[in-house]
């Protein structure tokens, strides 16, 4: 009988979303009680900040052209890894000597910073990000054209 | 030590830090997926007749071919991602996937001229935009906790063991995207014509349900 109500409750689609967000809730009320999480100091990919640098969060250091030690899981996988450390176009190198926020800026001028750590020991993960980004683009011009 | 949950690697696939694994779980699941894409890849959509009951009348519902070319690239993608998803060797790679099986999911009954099945299809995409909420954070919660997002450091137990809140936050993401208790837009979106590519939508969640059990048992 309680299956039943359930079941009835569920087969109106515009119950899930509440339904979810509440599932959802409890989760996340259980995550903060089970606080403090522990945090492992040895983090794969550290991050550094040199706040008097243009690049702010992206800049890895470094000569160019000269290899800087990059962090990675499987280094004998990436072995072209740090030597490249950031790539600007003419236009991102006038705009970071100008300017110190380049670095807020990474994907509002055309050819800003790839960053070379995702770039060289995570490329799968860039090419779906931008894949997602591609279905749903269609997704929407296909619907828009349609209408 | 290399823990037996879904088999000894057989085959590992240098993707910088994104390692592709091969057990014969996952190339099972893999092969189930890529035989579905190719599937839909060559077949014909169903036509769907409707037939007046009590009576001589029926009415078939044509699909045009511009509609069907685009279910069928949606479909694809949705292989594709699925395939993805089954071999990856990275908890954050995982969860990428997983996304994209939820948004090519929508797409595959976007194009769909019915408006019940484009409600449902709305409030689905609804949950799987709000179900990547806790997959992502699940993903961020096994970063910092293990300070690793490879597959193979957490079967080798060389990493500090993972919450069960985070395996939690990760297994609620994989069910916003279509599995019970929250099925029932999915369900509805079945009432499209199109069998070939209705059904990826199913088998795609299904799949990816099958991978996520193995990911949260490791570690």
């Amino acid at each position: 009988m309680i299956i039943r109500k359930i079941s009835h409750f569920l087969c109106n689609y515009e119950n899930i979303m509440p339904l979810f967000a509440g599932a959802c809730l409890l989760l996340f009320i259980a995550g903060i009680l089970l606080l403090p999480l522990p945090y492992s100091e040895k983090q794969l990919y550290p991050k550094t900040f040199d706040r008097n640098s243009s690049l702010d969060p992206y800049d890895r250091g470094g000569p160019p052209f000269t290899q800087v030690s990059i962090v990675s899981q499987y280094p004998e996988n990436s072995p072209t890894a740090g030597l490249v450390t950031s790539y600007l176009t003419p236009f991102s190198l006038f705009l970071s000597q100008v300017t110190m926020h380049l670095g807020t800026t990474i994907v509002a001028h055309p050819g800003g910073i790839i960053d070379e750590i995702l770039y060289n020991t995570r490329g799968l993960d860039t090419v779906v990000e931008a894949t997602i980004l591609f279905i749903a683009f269609a997704i929407a011009s296909y619907i828009y054209r349609k209408v | 030590m290399i823990d037996l949950v879904g088999g000894v690697p057989l085959y590992i696939l240098e993707f910088g830090d994104e390692l592709v694994y091969l057990t014969p779980y996952t190339i099972t699941l893999f092969l189930l997926a890529l035989t579905f894409t190719v599937l839909a890849l060559i077949s014909q959509p169903e036509k769907q007749i409707d037939i007046a009951f009590g009576g001589d009348a029926y009415r078939a519902k044509e699909i045009s071919v511009d509609e069907m070319r685009f279910r069928r690239f949606m479909a694809i993608a949705c292989g594709l991602a699925t395939m993805g998803a089954m071999v990856t060797g990275d908890i954050f790679n995982f969860t990428l996937f997983t996304a994209m099986v939820g948004i090519t999911n929508v797409g595959i009954v976007a194009a769909v001229k019915s408006p019940h099945v484009q409600d449902a299809a709305y409030q689905y995409g609804l949950v799987a935009l709000a179900a990547t909420v806790p997959l992502f954070a699940g993903a961020a919660v096994y970063a910092a906790v293990t300070g690793s997002l490879s597959m193979i450091e957490l079967m080798k137990g060389t990493v500090p063991a993972v919450p069960l809140i985070a395996k939690g936050m990760l297994m609620l993401g994989v069910i916003g995207e279509g599995m019970a208790p929250f099925y029932a837009a999915k369900a509805e979106m079945f009432r499209a014509p199109g069998a070939p590519y209705v059904i990826m939508c199913s088998l795609s969640s299904l799949l990816i349900f099958l991978r996520v059990v193995e990911i949260i048992m490791l570690g």
